[in-house]
C-alpha cells in the first residue's frame, strides 16, 4: 500500500524543511511530494539542495491548482492514499498514519482533519471561526452532512476521490467546495480530530480585505456545486 | 432622424477603428479569429450609419424613437456580447494553462528521476 503526502508550497523557505522532517520522522510509511507553486523566495533552491522530491510549477496556479498537481501525481503514480498537508508548520504529521488506518477500517473516501471535533490546539480567531461555522451550516443544509471544519487543509483521499480531484478541482479557496463536490457523487466523508498549530511562517492566503470575496465566492461555489447534483 | 453631424462623427470613429484593427491583423498583432466579431460589429454599425433611412425603419419597428439611440443600443449589445465571449475564452484558456503547467511539472520530475537513476547506474 502506497501513501503520499502532498505539500503545496508558496514562499515557504522558512518552514518547508521542518515540515518534510516532521513527515520523515512521524509518518515513515508515507512518501511526500512538494508542489512548488512558483515561489518567489528560495523554496525551490532549498528543495533541490536537500534533494527533496519536488514538482515545480512553471506558472503560479494558486492553491487549488497546486494541490491538484499533487493529486494528479498521486493518481498517476499508483498511490492508494494521498493527503494534503500545509507546508507552513500548521499541521502535525504524527496524525497521518492514524488517519490512514481510520480510513481503511471504516472505508472512508475522504477524511478531513478537524480542529473542532475535540476543540484542542489552535482554534483560529473568532471571526474566522464564525465563517467556518457558517460554511459548516451551509453544507449541512445542502447535503445533510455535518462537517465541523470544512476549511481544513488537512485531508486524506483514497484513489476514487484522487481521481475526481485530478480531473476537477476548484482554483482558489477550494476546501469547502471540493468537499461538497465529493458528497454530491455519493462519496463518504468523515472527520478525524487533530490539533493544529498556529502558523509559524508565512501569512494566511485569506487577508481581511479578501475575506469578503472569500465568503461570497465560496458560498456561491457551494451553491453551484449543489446545483450540479 | 440623426443629424448629419453625428452621422459623420460616428462614421469617422468607425472607419478609424476598422483601419486600426485591419492594420493590427496585417502586422499579426491580432488574430483574425478573435478580431472577426469586432469587424462584423463595426461593418454592421457602419452600414446603418451610412443609410439612415434603413436605420429609421428598424428603430421604428423596435419602438425606439431616436435612430441614433438605436446605434448606441446596438453597439452596446455587440460590445457586451464580445466581452462575454472573451470571458468564456478566458475561462477556457486558464484551464488550459493550468493543465499545461501541471503536465510540465510532472514531466520535469520524471526527467529528473530518470537522470538520477542513470547517474547512479554509471557510477
Amino acid at each position: 500500500m502506497k501513501s503520499l503526502v502532498i505539500i503545496p508550497a508558496y514562499n515557504e523557505e522558512k518552514s518547508i524543511l521542518k515540515t518534510v522532517n516532521d513527515i520523515k520522522e512521524h509518518a515513515k510509511s508515507f512518501d511526500y511530494v512538494i508542489v512548488n507553486d512558483c515561489s518567489m523566495d528560495k523554496t525551490l533552491e532549498l528543495c533541490r539542495e536537500h534533494g527533496l522530491c519536488v514538482l515545480n510549477l512553471p506558472v503560479n496556479l494558486g492553491i487549488g491548482g497546486a494541490v491538484q498537481t499533487g493529486y494528479l501525481y498521486a493518481y498517476k503514480n499508483g498511490y492508494d492514499y494521498a493527503v494534503q498537508f500545509d507546508g507552513d508548520g500548521q499541521h502535525d504529521a504524527s496524525y497521518l498514519e492514524k488517519m490512514r488506518d481510520y480510513m481503511k477500517d471504516r472505508d472512508v473516501d475522504l477524511l478531513i482533519g478537524s480542529r473542532f471535533l475535540e476543540k484542542e490546539g489552535f482554534q483560529s480567531s473568532g471571526l474566522r471561526r464564525f465563517g467556518i461555522r457558517y460554511f459548516s451550516h451551509l453544507i449541512k443544509l445542502l447535503t445533510g452532512v455535518r462537517i465541523t471544519d470544512p476549511t481544513s487543509g488537512m485531508r486524506m483521499a483514497n484513489r476514487s476521490v484522487m481521481e475526481i480531484y485530478a480531473n476537477c478541482y476548484p482554483k482558489d479557496y477550494p476546501e469547502p467546495e471540493s468537499a461538497v463536490a465529493i458528497l454530491n457523487v455519493g462519496k463518504k466523508i468523515e472527520e478525524y480530530p487533530v490539533k493544529m498549530r498556529e502558523r509559524e511562517e508565512g501569512v494566511s492566503s485569506i487577508s481581511p480585505i479578501r475575506s469578503v470575496y472569500y465568503m461570497i465566492k465560496v458560498t456561491l461555489a457551494i451553491l453551484v456545486e449543489a446545483l450540479r447534483k | 432622424m440623426m443629424t448629419i453631424k453625428i452621422q459623420i462623427i460616428i462614421g469617422v470613429c468607425l472607419v478609424i477603428g476598422l483601419a486600426a484593427i485591419v492594420n493590427m491583423i496585417r502586422r499579426r498583432r491580432l488574430e483574425l479569429k478573435y478580431a472577426l466579431s469586432w469587424l462584423i460589429a463595426i461593418v454592421f454599425v457602419l452600414v446603418l450609419d451610412c443609410f439612415p433611412t434603413l436605420l429609421t425603419r428598424i428603430s421604428r419597428m423596435l419602438g425606439i424613437w431616436a435612430p441614433v439611440n438605436m446605434i448606441f443600443f446596438l453597439g452596446f449589445c455587440f460590445s457586451l456580447l464580445i466581452i462575454f465571449t472573451l470571458t468564456v475564452t478566458l475561462s477556457r484558456m486558464s484551464e488550459r494553462v493550468r493543465r499545461l503547467s501541471q503536465a510540465v511539472a510532472l514531466n520535469e520530475e520524471k526527467i529528473e528521476k530518470l537522470l538520477k537513476e542513470k547517474e547512479e547506474k554509471t557510477t
